[in-house]
């Protein structure tokens, strides 16, 4: 799950325009003012990444990082399976 | 040339969206392709009659609706009209895509489907407002981008630059910042810190601030602002003008020719800028007028090929990425 947070906040912190040690597992997405757009987008360069597509969630029900993280690390070990 | 028709969007979709292109059909050599519910639009199409070599109908089984997360619906609606019409931009199957529906729906299958061009953050929307010389002044951004960053404010300013000096043979367009008073230090943070960028950029001619009554005056050719106050000042002034428009018509008995510079269907629609292909958005509201005139702007915006113009801008520009 470190490599998966560590490639998220790598790449949200570059489209935000901000050092990626701001963003933790705690931080609330709403609090570094990335909307759904910039989620989506750190959502397709990850699918990129590990060649996968992840499901159509509601993103409006992952308020933090670590929310997020975790529903994408649950959906890769099932895709490893 | 070949136009993507999203008729599923917009306050009078299909009918309108499906007679205005009809009626561009006669005035053009450019073929439409109409996307959205194949059925609908068989039965709307019955009642035209046109060529149809130049009418083509290309499915789409889904629409994003004004009121979803266009992000989200994005990734849930593959098959939302205004995703088929974007890919058929990207594929190169259409050289432009119009559409009348969510503009949040929009701009997200512009930046996911088509891209954003380098050094651009968002794609913003402008559009042009008549001006006491007879002439036009782009407003940029109307809506797309609520919430700005003074670094995008000047990615506008670029971008309106750029728009102005290909689709209006400006040569170095005069920008201006929309705030609350013209000295330097006026207005809220992002005006302050935007001022201050513009004003260091040599790469587009920046002449300070413009107050809300000069918009009319002809002083500025692109006036810049964020998307949540650009688009409340669009709603006002189409308001003032329709206001003043029924109390011209009440007091004199007709209603004076110049309100029809103020009325949007005249205009027709406006491209997203920044983005790697031609997407023209429209009023919600319009009709088959509108859409007629939307049209024309696609297709002047293929000839004169903006794309490429304005990414030869953006490399000239001192933005970085």
């Amino acid at each position: 799950m470190e490599e998966l947070f560590l490639l998220a906040r790598k790449l949200l912190a570059e489209q935000l325009d901000m050092e990626p040690e701001e963003i933790t597992m705690e931080t609330s997405f709403e609090a570094i003012e990335a909307d759904s757009i910039d989620i989506v987008e750190m959502i397709m360069a990850m699918e990129d990444v590990y060649d996968v597509e992840f499901p159509e969630e509601d993103l409006e029900e992952f308020s933090t990082m670590g929310l997020l993280v975790k529903a994408l690390y649950k959906f890769l070990k099932q895709v490893k399976k | 040339m070949n136009i993507a028709v999203d008729v599923m969007g917009g306050d009078y979709a299909p009918a309108e969206l499906i007679a205005g292109a009809i009626q561009r059909l006669q005035d053009t050599d450019a073929t439409f392709l109409l996307v959205g519910d194949e059925t609908t639009i068989k039965n709307e199409l019955e009642a035209y009659r046109f060529d149809p070599e130049r009418i083509k109908i290309i499915h789409a089984s889904q629409v994003i609706h004004m009121d979803e997360s266009p992000a989200t619906a994005l990734r849930k609606k593959k098959d939302a009209s205004i995703v088929v019409a974007t890919r058929l931009v990207k594929e190169g199957a259409a050289h432009a895509v119009i559409s009348c529906g969510s503009t949040g729906a929009q701009m997200a299958a512009a930046i996911f489907i088509l891209g954003r061009m380098d050094k651009i953050d968002r794609p913003p929307i402008v559009t042009a407002i008549p001006t006491e010389q007879d002439d036009y002044a782009l407003l940029i951004d109307v809506g797309a981008n609520v919430d700005c960053k003074p670094r995008q404010m000047l990615q506008f300013a670029v971008l309106g630059s750029a728009y102005a000096a290909t689709l209006w043979d400006k040569s170095s367009p005069v920008v201006a910042l929309l705030n609350n008073g013209e000295e330097e230090t006026k207005g809220n943070s992002l005006a302050v810190e935007s001022y201050g960028l513009l004003k260091q950029n040599t790469n587009i001619n920046f002449v300070g601030n413009i107050e809300g009554r000069d918009i009319f005056s002809g002083k500025s050719d692109v006036i810049v602002c964020d998307g949540f106050t650009g688009n409340i000042l669009l709603k006002c002034m189409e308001g003032m003008g329709s206001f003043l428009a029924k109390a011209c018509g009440k007091e004199l008995g007709y209603i004076p020719a110049v309100f029809q510079r103020l009325d949007y269907s005249k205009i027709g629609g406006a491209p997203l800028l920044g983005v790697e292909g031609i997407s023209i958005v429209c009023h919600g509201s319009s009709k088959r007028e509108a859409v007629y005139n939307g049209i024309r702007v696609a297709e002047e915006c293929v000839q004169k090929n903006i794309v490429s113009l304005q990414k030869e801008a953006l490399s000239l520009s001192q933005l970085t990425e």
